[in-house]
């Protein structure tokens, strides 16, 4: 059974490493989890991110999830925001374009424009 | 949808939407009394009763930025609930928050599984760190009762400034619900 001295420790290592660099969460990325987003598979395209996150311990990443935007035809939508550079959203997302996006886009700064449907604000 | 699970994280979502700051999420599965029960309860701007009607209707949205003045969401659940013997119900109060109470005949034919329980519990957690989610699983088979209790707040509180997509917190987050799902054998449902 996981207890909440598991997350001190956690919190610890965590705190050690944020010291290092300043705390700063580098990239976000937001999944549209919307009723149609849902229907076309997006929680599918989250637990992806999570689980490349969890693996290749990307620690100054952050994933949340948002409601509708009006893409529905493009769902599953996924904004990824850079500070000092233009959100890059893509669209129709799989698990497969996600990891895609996690190796090319998040680790190697590299965007993916296959998939891109929009840029900027 | 393909599952209740998805279902399950379109009513979070709604939820989330609300404004709400506490989520309670209960599923009972009642192998005596034969029914799978999700019962979705938060504290946001709930719904007059006129909303809480249209709602239901398929022709209604609350998403006032959408063009397309059409919600799925909730009366497929309500359809789903009620195509397999079970029943529905959402009652609120403007002010008051909403609870959502969808009920399916267990071992109904036309029942759709439960699916991934795991990812629509973690995907809602992490996914909304600004809200404090507490998860009641309960399985009841002939005499023995099963139950699984988890909360966020005090997690949050012990992590402090440290995102619940810290590559250990999410393996965390992971291995509780899981554990819990094992407990209550919600694996297969």
């Amino acid at each position: 059974m996981k207890t909440l001295a598991d997350l001190k420790k956690i919190r610890e290592k965590a705190q050690e490493e944020m010291k290092l660099r300043d705390g700063k969460v580098r990239i976000k990325i937001v999944v549209g989890m919307g009723t149609s987003g849902i229907a076309m598979g997006a929680r599918e395209v989250m637990k992806t991110f999570l689980e490349e996150i969890s693996n290749r311990n990307l620690t100054d990443v952050l994933v949340t999830q948002t409601g509708e935007k009006g893409l529905s035809s493009m769902e599953p939508v996924v904004d990824v925001i850079e500070e000092g550079k233009p959100k890059v959203t893509y669209g129709n997302m799989t698990p497969e374009k996600a990891r895609r996006v996690v190796v090319e886009h998040i680790v190697n700064g590299r965007v993916v424009s296959d998939y891109v449907v929009a840029t900027g604000d | 949808m393909q599952d209740i699970s998805l279902h399950l994280l379109d009513i979070i979502e709604n939820s989330v939407r609300a404004g709400s700051k506490n989520i309670q999420i209960r599923i009972i599965k009642d192998a005596n009394a034969n029914f799978l029960r999700i019962i979705v309860s938060d504290d946001g701007i709930g719904m007059d009763p006129i909303t809480i009607e249209k709602a239901q209707d398929p022709f209604f949205t609350s998403k006032t930025e959408r063009k397309k003045k059409v919600g799925l969401g909730i009366p497929l659940l309500k359809q789903n609930a009620e195509l397999c013997n079970g029943s529905f119900q959402m009652s609120s109060e403007p002010g008051k928050g909403t609870v959502l109470t969808a009920e399916f005949q267990l071992d109904h034919i036309d029942r759709m599984p439960l699916g991934d329980l795991k990812e629509t519990l973690l995907s809602a957690i992490v996914g909304h760190p600004e809200v404090n989610f507490s998860i009641i699983l309960t399985s009841l088979d002939k005499d023995k009762e099963k139950s699984f209790h988890f909360e966020t707040a005090p997690i949050k509180e012990e992590l402090g400034d440290i995102p619940l997509t810290y590559p250990d917190v999410i393996k965390y987050l992971e291995q509780s619900i899981n554990e819990g799902i094992q407990i209550t054998n919600m694996e297969d449902v």
